[in-house]
């Protein structure tokens, strides 16, 4: 019926069982409800695999990158585990914090931009490691954290 | 010994994200030459490569396969399943592989796959991977439109399917059995074992679970022959490894060497070592779930014999250089922190044990901690040791232990002293972990007791 | 149908004994066939493979550097096992998982449930530290919630090992309990906080090992030590699980489950579990009533309600109907029958069920589902509603590999409603197979163990699938059980106690006056048929619990009891007779003693007391052998054929008198739903959810649209309860 529950059964088809899709349906529904999952998210990737709203969610929740809360616009991730906290993204997530006017695990006012801390990205020679909007930005200096933001609110 | 590249050569100097620029240095002959042999004898080659396994547990790759059943033999189909999850903390190697010679891992993929007579492969991918991904199918794209995977790959009667699932962000999916929960479509728990995914692995079918760089190493292993690729090395350390280094050194990044390479003439010769006129003090040489590393200990050879002998593991290859300005309680915390978040729930001691480590450690820092506490984290880190149905609970006590047992009189000093030593200029200093951020999953708000 | 499987015995080693024991069986059950216990919270081996999640079994294993989780183990020829009885190491092991277990855990026993039968309680009392280590703040999450309004869930008590959750995902398959979250913020939750409404979801509760999950109609009801357990046998449905009812001062306080494996493993619908409120219901009637004037009752006594009873029926001599409800025990039917037919000299009776003598050659237990290769479910009657435990031995035949296969309309092949007949012909040996019965019939008759399930109202007592099954046996070589599934608790031993005295039962007269109607218990009052047949009738003889409607006209009403209340026999869909015993006293005679002391009138002497002879848990009786007359000659029931959608009513599982007087299970009742075919929908341009009028002629129906993929177009399904006025063909259009 609705695209979403097109897609969704491309992406089963994939798999020699469909429960497989359940990660990528949500990832869809994720985009397809502006970055977050609703209620309503789970009920239309429950629908199209014949699994139930609880269990969706039960998946969801344990993922990091799925946003069970309203998110903003962009993403900010700075990376704090032990390699990028050695050279400095403590000062980083500051200068993000200071630029944006939010602490970490918050989102702008404007519903722009939501930052948070993350764990070890994968990018621990090149530290700090910021994604933004999902694309590493590597290394990242709290001088930086400017323009970044700048880049956000023009890029938008 | 220095820098020997072999899964990284030529990727300086040529763009081998492109098929005909891989195929220029040689790229998919031995996927020919594979095809062109026994499956038995492919596998022999691995054996006598003695490559062992790229993730962290270093299990002999060709053992691995040869413990799946012989296609014929198996009522089930038999998947191969690519481990490219990478998470553990300081490592970022597995990226490097796929962003710059895509088409040698994939060729190791089909060869693989090929080898334990499978026709279905699914590549487990890291969700924050985003270029990564886009790399690794565009290349699969290449590949398929030039015959070697898809229907009847070469002409050879066989057919092959790959798909690239992305993961969402959880570290323990980088466990191989709660990597194949996860890619089933539940929560990323991982299994008791036995049976092992060789016996029932994905879809309870017999399943060959390898890194990305393990099966990176195929494609050579096939075009030298093993016994040339067991030269290379060490006793017991076969081949080249890409080290992934990170921290306080002047130079982080990847490197391969050969193994047995000092942990030395990675930190100075090719890192350059510490940067700021800072002092060594520690390393951690495997991921931040092996024990660590004093600076006297920063001869050490990277293998597996070596590092097992000085008390740790070469895990997955990363080394996370740690200077003087930092505090070890701090690292305790910080590491303690991240398993806490990353424990998946599942058994008893990872998931009230870490969280409890967590507890006691910000106690010690904060200058709060009685001197029976800090026997106390030792013990529930003895607690958790061994208990706990994956190895993620032994991931955070091993650590957390060696920096208290290497590092006592630091800890020592908190306790003492009512507080940090470093007052305040720890590299560490108030790192906010994801743990403690209002996090959406965390609904119901975690006690973590903050300081005074 | 029960393969033996020879099972190996190895010789294992625990604690320095050893015994042989078959290999593969579980360590945990080796270790206590030698008195030796190894304690266990996630453990139960009913909810599937182990998961070794909780680690509270763990032990040492020779060999082997280190500790295991027994739980996960299986006897293997030569392990050396050692428990903490004997292993320094597992001992500190089993410690440090119970230190961890209670870090988070609050130590509110007092004021908890579980207090007293609890196994976090006992495990700590035995192995657990003298004081804790731990000087953080506990874990807190908000009070106690309602996860429904049969169960609360205190987040805190919880110990995570994931019973519940995995009977949601693994027994039942409901899918609607789960944990979210991941690590120490792990908790156990349905969706959005919607309630937990599934038909088996009162079993969490007696999973669980801690006080986390307990019952709201339990809580704080009563102590361990101030109750009595009485084992029984659940009369709400034809399964027959057998329970254990808690009473405590003379009343019930809960009902749990009393395990037979072979009937239920244990397992629960909330209807058996939560409705025994209904002993209780304010409506319940106490004493005889006599209606005095043209609308009111009088409550009279015993005698005098005897002496007008036996009045109305004399005067209406042998012109007397009776109509079952299926819910009698045998002692109580058969006593009935005897009033009827050798005191009255009548023959005219409604049963609720009739059956087939024959199908005994191919009675199986139930668990024997588990083991069959195809399972064929044919009726129109969802299986989940009609005998629920029956939904659950099929999902474990198929979880087991098993081809499960429904035909009905919304089924895994759609045929049309009404045509279960015509699926049993097609599938006999040279029938002609229409293509969408193609697949199944190579499927059933390929197959070495059949199990056919027959789930609808049935004229003919079940001979289609009989007649099916015996030319499966001989032509096809299978082994075939056949489950047909009784409209009522007992209909089955009502049916054969009518039996027991001879063939010959005639249908009541179509029209015109009757002389007596006797109505016995208030499912038979609930009839459609019998408040019709009221109607015709001079004198209405009813026993009743509850006051209501249709005991308005009724002449005499005796006062009924519950399963809970009554001595006697029930005989279950597979046949097996079981004792239901009195849980409780009731206030008066109960019916067998009524219809006794009426009958002596009458010259017939039926001995008062009930002689169960069943053992605590019934064996289930040898299969006959049989020969069946091919072929059925009984034509298809055809349904009505004319414009619009075929209506199929439901008869929901929470339903009923009983039900119904229970207020936490109202929200089980069927919503006010219909369920429709996907593209009777898209024609309509109805969408999920909608409000839509259901018409025939005259009577219109507001219900929300349920859109189904899988029901077959042409088709409408609701819950009989909303489509009381309907025909069987009707309109459906978006309202408003
Ligand atoms: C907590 C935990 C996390 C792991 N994460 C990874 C990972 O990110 N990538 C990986 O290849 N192996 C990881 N492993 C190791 C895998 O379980 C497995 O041993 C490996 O994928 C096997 O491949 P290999 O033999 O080629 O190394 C992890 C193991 C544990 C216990
Ligand atoms: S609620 Fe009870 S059964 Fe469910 S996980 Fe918690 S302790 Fe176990
Ligand atoms: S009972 Fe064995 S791990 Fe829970």
């Amino acid at each position: 019926m609705s695209a979403l529950y097109d897609r969704i059964q491309e992406l089963a088809a994939e798999y020699p069982e469909s429960r497989s899709a359940v990660m990528p349906a949500l990832r869809l529904a994720q985009e397809e409800h502006g970055g977050w999952l609703p209620p309503e998210a789970f009920r239309e990737v429950g629908e199209a695999l014949e699994l139930t709203p609880a269990y969706c969610k039960a998946v969801a929740s344990f993922y990091d990158m799925f946003q069970l809360e309203p998110v903003g616009r962009h993403m900010v991730e700075v990376c704090t585990n032990v390699s990028c906290a050695l050279v400095g993204a403590q000062q980083v997530l500051e200068a993000f914090e200071r630029e944006l006017g939010v602490h970490a695990g918050e989102t702008t006012e404007d519903g722009e931009v939501t930052l948070r801390t993350v764990e070890c990205a994968g990018g621990c020679g090149w530290g700090t490691v910021v994604a933004v909007d999902h694309r590493y930005r590597e290394p990242v200096r709290p001088e930086d954290v400017p323009a970044i933001v700048r880049g956000l609110h023009d890029g938008a | 010994m220095a820098l020997r590249e072999l899964l990284l050569k030529d990727a300086d100097t040529r763009d081998l994200t492109q098929l005909a620029e891989y195929e220029a240095v040689g790229g998919y002959r031995s996927l020919r030459k594979a095809l062109g042999m026994e499956r038995q004898a492919v596998l022999e080659e691995l054996l006598a490569a003695d490559v062992r396994g790229r993730g962290g547990a270093g299990f002999p790759m060709g053992r691995k396969a040869s413990f799946l059943p012989k296609p014929e033999d198996s009522a089930k189909p038999i998947y191969l399943v690519v481990n490219a999850d990478e998470s553990e903390p300081g490592t970022f190697k597995d990226r490097e592989i796929m962003l710059r010679v895509p088409h040698l891992f994939i060729e190791g993929v089909f060869i693989a796959a090929h080898t334990i007579g499978s026709s279905q492969a699914f590549i487990y991918l890291r969700g924050e991977y985003l270029t990564e991904y886009e790399v690794i199918v565009a290349a699969l794209e290449e590949a398929r439109e030039a015959g070697y995977v898809g229907k009847d790959v070469l002409g050879s009667g066989w057919d092959l399917t790959v798909v690239v699932h992305r993961g969402a962000g959880a570290y323990i999916c980088g466990e191989e059995t709660g990597l194949l929960e996860s890619l089933e479509g539940n929560r990323g728990q991982p299994r008791t074992k036995p049976p092992f995914p060789a016996v029932s692995g994905l879809y309870a079918s017999p399943t060959l679970i390898n890194n990305v760089e393990t099966l990176a190493t195929v494609p050579k292993i096939v075009e030298m022959g093993g016994a040339a690729y067991a030269a290379l090395g060490v006793e017991n350390s076969a081949g080249t490894r890409v080290f992934s280094l990170s921290g306080n050194v002047a130079n982080g990044g990847n490197y391969e060497l050969e193994l047995g390479t000092s942990l030395r003439e990675l930190i100075y010769d090719l890192g350059g070592g510490i940067p700021g006129g800072r002092e060594l003090k520690a390393v951690i040489p495997g991921g931040s779930s092996v024990p660590v590393l004093t600076a006297a200990e920063v001869d050490t050879p990277l293998d597996f014999d070596s590092m097992a002998q000085a008390g740790t593991m070469l895990g997955s290859g990363a080394v996370i250089v740690i200077d003087d300005r930092c505090c070890m309680v701090q690292l305790g915390l910080r590491v303690a922190q991240f398993y806490m978040h990353e424990s998946c729930g599942k058994c008893t001691p990872c998931r009230e044990g870490t969280r409890w480590m967590v507890q006691l450690l910000r106690k010690i820092e904060d200058g709060e901690a009685t001197q029976g506490e800090l026997d106390v984290l030792l013990n529930v880190c003895d607690r958790i040791l061994g208990h706990c149905l994956c190895p993620l609970g032994d991931a955070a006590a091993m650590p957390v232990a060696s920096y208290v047992a290497k590092f006592r009189d630091e800890y020592q000093r908190h306790i003492d002293e009512g507080g940090c030593p470093f007052g305040g200029e720890s590299s560490l200093q108030g790192v906010l972990a994801p743990v403690d951020q209002h996090h959406a999953h965390v609904r119901a708000e975690i006690e973590v007791p903050v300081g005074p | 149908m029960s393969a033996q499987r020879e099972a190996e015995l190895v010789t294992v080693t625990i604690d320095g004994q050893e015994i042989q024991a078959p290999k593969g069986r579980g360590m945990v059950e080796t270790a206590a066939a030698l008195g030796i216990e190894i304690p266990v919270f996630c453990y139960e081996p009913r909810l599937g493979p182990p998961v070794g999640a909780c680690r509270m079994c763990l032990c040492e294993v020779e060999g082997l550097p280190k500790l295991q989780a027994a739980c996960t183990l299986t006897a293997t020829d030569g392990l050396v096992l050692r428990t903490a009885a004997t292993s320094e190491k597992a001992s500190d092991g089993q410690n440090a998982i119970l230190e961890f277990i209670l870090l988070n855990h609050p130590l509110d026993c007092p004021d908890c449930d579980k207090g007293g039968e609890c196994p976090l309680q006992d495990l700590t009392f035995r192995f657990g530290p003298g004081s804790t280590r731990m000087h953080f703040p506990k874990r807190t999450f908000d009070k106690p919630i309602p996860i429904s309004p049969l169960i609360a869930l205190d987040r805190e008590r919880c110990i995570l090992c994931y019973r519940c959750t995995r009977f949601s995902e693994n027994v039942s398959e409901d899918g609607q309990l789960v944990a979210v979250n991941r690590g120490a913020s792990s908790m156990i939750a349905t969706f959005e906080d919607e309630p937990y409404r599934a038909h088996f979801s009162g079993n969490v509760v007696e999973l669980c090992p801690v006080g986390a999950l307990t019952s709201t109609t339990y809580r704080f009801r009563a102590r361990p030590w101030e109750i009595q357990n009485v084992p029984t046998v659940c009369g709400l449905c034809p399964v027959g699980c057998n329970v254990w009812a808690t009473t405590r001062e003379g009343k019930v306080a809960r009902v749990l489950s009393r395990n037979h494996p072979e009937i239920h493993e244990g397992w629960l619908c909330d209807k058996g579990r939560f409705a025994y409120d209904h002993l209780r219901a304010p409506d319940r009637i106490r004493a005889p009533l006599v209606r005095v004037r043209r609308r009111g009752f009088e409550e009279v006594s015993h005698e005098e309600a005897l002496a007008a009873a036996e009045t109305g029926l004399r005067e209406a001599g042998s012109d007397v109907v009776v109509a079952f409800s299926g819910g009698e025990t045998g002692e109580q039917a058969r006593a009935l029958a005897r009033l009827v037919r050798e005191g009255l000299g009548s023959d005219a009776a409604l049963l609720p069920d009739d059956w087939e003598p024959g199908l005994a050659a191919f009675r199986a237990p139930l668990s024997a589902i588990r083991e069959a290769d195809v399972c064929l479910v044919l009726g129109d009657d969802p299986v989940l509603e009609r005998a629920p435990v029956v939904d659950l031995w099929l999902r474990a035949a198929r979880r087991e590999g098993a081809a499960v296969v429904a035909a009905n309309a919304a089924g895994d092949i759609q045929v049309a409603p009404g045509s279960a007949p015509q699926v049993c012909a097609a599938l006999r040996s040279g029938a002609d197979v229409p293509p969408e019965l193609k697949e199944t019939a190579e499927r059933v008759r390929g197959a070495a163990r059949v199990a056919l399930i027959w789930s609808e109202d049935d004229p003919t007592g079940g001979r289609h699938v009989g007649a099916l099954a015996s030319d499966l046996a001989e032509t096809a070589g299978a082994q075939v059980a056949v489950y047909a599934l009784p409209r009522t608790p007992n209909g089955r031993g009502v049916a054969e106690a009518w039996r027991a005295l001879g063939e010959g039962r005639s249908d009541p007269p179509a029209e015109g006056e009757i002389g007596a109607l006797i109505v016995s218990g208030d499912e038979a009052a609930a009839d459609p048929r019998v408040a019709e047949l009221a109607g015709r009738a001079r004198f209405v003889l009813t026993t009743a619990m509850f006051q209501n409607d249709v005991t308005a006209w009724s002449h005499v009403v005796l006062p009924g009891t519950s399963y809970l209340e009554r001595e006697g026999t029930f005989v279950n869909l597979e046949g097996r007779p079981q004792r239901l015993r009195r849980a409780v006293v009731p206030a008066g005679p109960d019916e067998l003693e009524w219809v006794a002391r009426l009958a002596e009138r009458f010259g017939v002497a039926v001995d008062p007391w009930a002689a169960p002879s069943a053992a605590e848990q019934a064996e289930l009786p040898p299969g006959d052998e049989f020969a069946w007359t091919q072929p059925d000659p009984q034509a298809a029931t055809g349904r009505a054929a004319g414009p619009g959608l075929e209506l199929v009513r439901v008869r929901a599982l929470f339903s009923g008198a009983a039900v119904e007087r229970v207020p936490q299970l109202q929200f089980q009742r069927p919503p006010g739903e219909v369920e429709l075919a996907w593209e009777d929908a898209a024609t309509r341009e109805i969408a999920q959810g909608e409000t839509v009028r259901v018409t025939s002629n005259g009577t219109t129906k507001e219900l929300r649209a349920r859109l189904n993929r899988r029901l077959r177009a042409g088709v409408v399904r609701v819950a009989a309860e909303h489509a009381v006025g309907l025909d069987d063909r009707v309109q459906v259009e978006k309202a408003g």
